[in-house]
């Protein structure tokens, strides 16, 4: 796995030192460019991802295993690993169309059902008094905007906002 | 000078302005212990209570929600994995680790101690060496801050002694991400893609968060025994906030002065801060301690040396604010435009024409290190008992304080995307032995280093040899070599030793 990181970034720098290299304009004698610095960056880490590609081969030959050994996506799909990070994912992707009060809501009811509390009601309950409390102090009291959300969204967002006694 | 000390305490002493002062540190350490609410937000928070004050309360105010936020900033990092202020990610490494063996008591009384230790060594030194200091600041050009930021970098070498070539390239992966958006110099858009939301650059704060914070969650998530209740939950979150024993304090002494003094010198430096500080502080730490390779694993010298600097380092940024007009960072200027508003003459005739300022500032200082690790114990002591709450509500609630914090920084959702993003690369940096604190240290330091050394290149007109030959940049950048070869030289000399 670490293999294939190293290689899928080393693929990465070399593209990007082309990339940024053509983005900018060329250096003078008094001013180093756009270019120079993310270019040294760039180099050191190419270096640095060959070594840890041949180390990590090395090792590998020494444990008589290959590539693919760590490899298990069938497993990783199914895991409960898998599932939290969809839910981190979908979580954030959503909060701009939905707003922080469903995103919020949906989301503690989700994960803490991932985290094994099975009471459906009780993990209800929470979710809602805890997304009440997280409203209240950053939305009232912080003042901080939370995401409102788009259309039917919005107006549920403007109607709690209405709400709040701040 | 001594009259700056006397005219401190008869300010503070008054019962009006201690009262201020004891609100302004619970205020403080509570922004300071939220997850996103940085330094410079707490005091934005505080300062239309400011505005309706007399000015010399005023800035006695400020200047204890300033220092309370950083301290509060550890709390959440001992306790939870998430640093309340980016200066406090450092902590995270020792004080976690101690919260998860079940001392996290004695991790906030370090903490804490620290903290007062590194507030109470800089305000003195603000009081009696003010003018001296910022003479000394005032050298610092380009090509020191250049040096002064590859110091920092050159922790890099001995955040992970295991894995080296790993850690150098997650330190390096920081530094890139820190060159998206707009060249500091030129203003060419880089690494873009055409996209406007990546012209202002990746923000550091949701991508600390996101490492540090949403990683933890996902290994929880993981780790199938630790669902149902935290470790501390064995004690009904009656978690105790042990002050250290004069024995155990008196083994840190030399940690704690050492990043007392280093986080003051870092404060007064224009653009450095209670980040750069904090980092700065815990490498030099793992270079001389005795036992580097304990730090990380959850000892105490680990925590007082990220908390007593970036404590210290607050009362650095007040010597350029007060005596120079500079403000030393984001918290420091929003201050300074509070009390230019006041019709307050920052600058250096404020000493001469209205010194009950200079001498607010360190009597609020002195008295708020001093109030904030009583303050700070209770607000710990509330926080713990969050940690007797089962981990299917604690995690996910986690996770939206995190998106909160990451969100209310631009009030931008695309903030909350990089957050999680950053959250689930973290997990797999973990997995793959990467370190995380490497690539939010390039991601720290990657600007200030870039800036700083394009900007002395072209005042130079070119001359690398004229950079590096000036007398500080020299002292400094010898160091960072000592600093990096140590770790090579060390068997060498312990060999011919034995």
């Amino acid at each position: 796995m670490d293999i294939i990181f190293s290689l899928i970034l080393a693929i990465f720098c070399v593209y990007c030192f082309f990339l940024v290299g053509a983005e900018s304009p060329a250096a003078t004698s008094t001013e180093l460019g756009a270019a120079f610095w993310p270019r040294i960056i760039l180099v050191l880490m190419i270096i640095l991802l060959v070594v840890n590609i041949v180390n990590s081969l090395k090792a590998q030959k020494e444990s008589k295993g290959s590539i693919m050994d760590e490899l298990n996506l069938g497993g990783f799909f199914r895991s409960r690993l898998f599932v939290g990070i969809i839910l981190v994912a979908v979580m954030a992707l959503l909060m701009s169309t939905v707003g922080f009060i469903p995103d919020c809501l949906l989301f503690l009811i989700a994960y803490g059902f991932l985290l094994g509390e099975k009471r459906i009601p009780l993990l209800v309950v929470r979710s809602l008094a805890i997304t009440a409390i997280l409203y209240v102090i950053f939305q009232g009291a912080l003042d901080i905007m939370l995401a409102r959300g788009v259309g039917p969204f919005r107006e549920f967002a403007l109607f709690f906002e209405m709400l709040l006694p701040f | 000078m001594f009259n700056t000390l006397f005219t401190g305490l008869k300010i503070v002493l008054t019962p009006s302005t201690f009262l201020m002062i004891t609100a302004g540190t619970i205020l403080g350490v509570i922004f300071g212990a939220m997850p996103g609410v940085s330094a410079s937000m707490a005091v934005a928070l505080a300062l239309p209570f400011a505005y309706a004050m007399n000015p010399v309360i005023a800035i006695a105010f400020l200047v204890a929600v300033y220092c309370a936020s950083i301290t509060g900033g550890g709390i959440t990092a001992i306790l939870f994995r998430i640093p309340g202020t980016p200066s406090s990610a450092p902590t995270t490494f020792d004080g976690y680790p101690m919260a998860q063996r079940g001392e996290a008591g004695k991790a906030l009384g370090f903490s804490l101690v620290a903290s007062a230790v590194g507030g109470l060594i800089a305000a003195f030194a603000m009081a009696l060496i003010s003018p001296q200091l910022s003479a000394v600041a005032l050298k610092f050009g380009p090509s020191e801050l250049f040096a002064v930021s590859f110091l920092g970098l050159s922790v890099l070498s001995c955040l992970d002694s295991g894995n080296i070539v790993k850690t150098l390239i997650s330190g390096l992966l920081g530094l890139l991400l820190a060159c998206v958006g707009m060249d500091p110099m030129l203003g060419i858009a880089r690494f873009t893609w055409g996209n406007s939301t990546l012209l202002s650059g990746i923000e550091m704060i949701p991508v600390m968060i996101g490492l540090f914070a949403v990683t933890e969650v996902l290994k929880q998530t993981v780790k199938q025994k630790k669902i149902d209740g935290n470790q501390e939950s064995e004690n009904n979150g009656r978690m105790k906030t042990v002050l250290p024993s004069f024995a155990e304090l008196w083994e840190t002494k030399i940690t704690m002065l050492r990043a007392s003094i280093l986080g003051t010198v870092v404060g007064i430096l224009p653009g450095a801060g209670a980040t750069i500080a904090s980092f700065l502080s815990y490498a030099i730490e793992k270079k001389v301690s005795k036992h580097p390779e304990k730090l990380g694993t959850g000892i105490p010298d680990g925590i007082v040396a990220s908390e007593a600097a970036n404590n210290a380092a607050t009362g650095g940024s007040m010597v350029p604010l007060l005596s120079l007009g500079i403000p030393g960072g984001n918290a420091a200027a929003i201050m300074m435009t509070a009390l230019v508003i006041k019709g307050v003459q920052i600058g250096p005739m404020l000493i001469k024409t209205q010194p009950e300022y200079l001498a607010s500032v360190f009597g609020s200082m002195l008295l708020t290190n001093v109030v904030m690790v009583i303050v700070a114990m209770g607000v710990a002591k509330v926080f713990a008992k969050i940690l007797a709450v089962p981990y299917s509500v604690l995690g996910p609630v986690i996770v939206m304080l995190a998106a909160i914090g990451a969100y209310a920084l631009n009030n931008n959702t695309g903030d909350v995307v990089l957050m999680a993003g950053a959250g689930i690369i973290g997990y797999m940096f973990v997995k793959l032995g990467y370190n995380s604190a490497a690539l939010v240290l390039g991601l720290v330091l990657g600007q200030m280093c870039e800036s700083n050394f394009r900007r002395a290149y072209t005042l130079t007109n070119g001359s690398l040899v004229q950079i590096f030959t000036k007398p500080i940049t020299a002292v400094i950048m010898t160091a960072c070599v000592i600093m990096l070869l140590y770790p090579f030289v060390k068997p060498f000399i312990s060999k011919k030793e034995a």
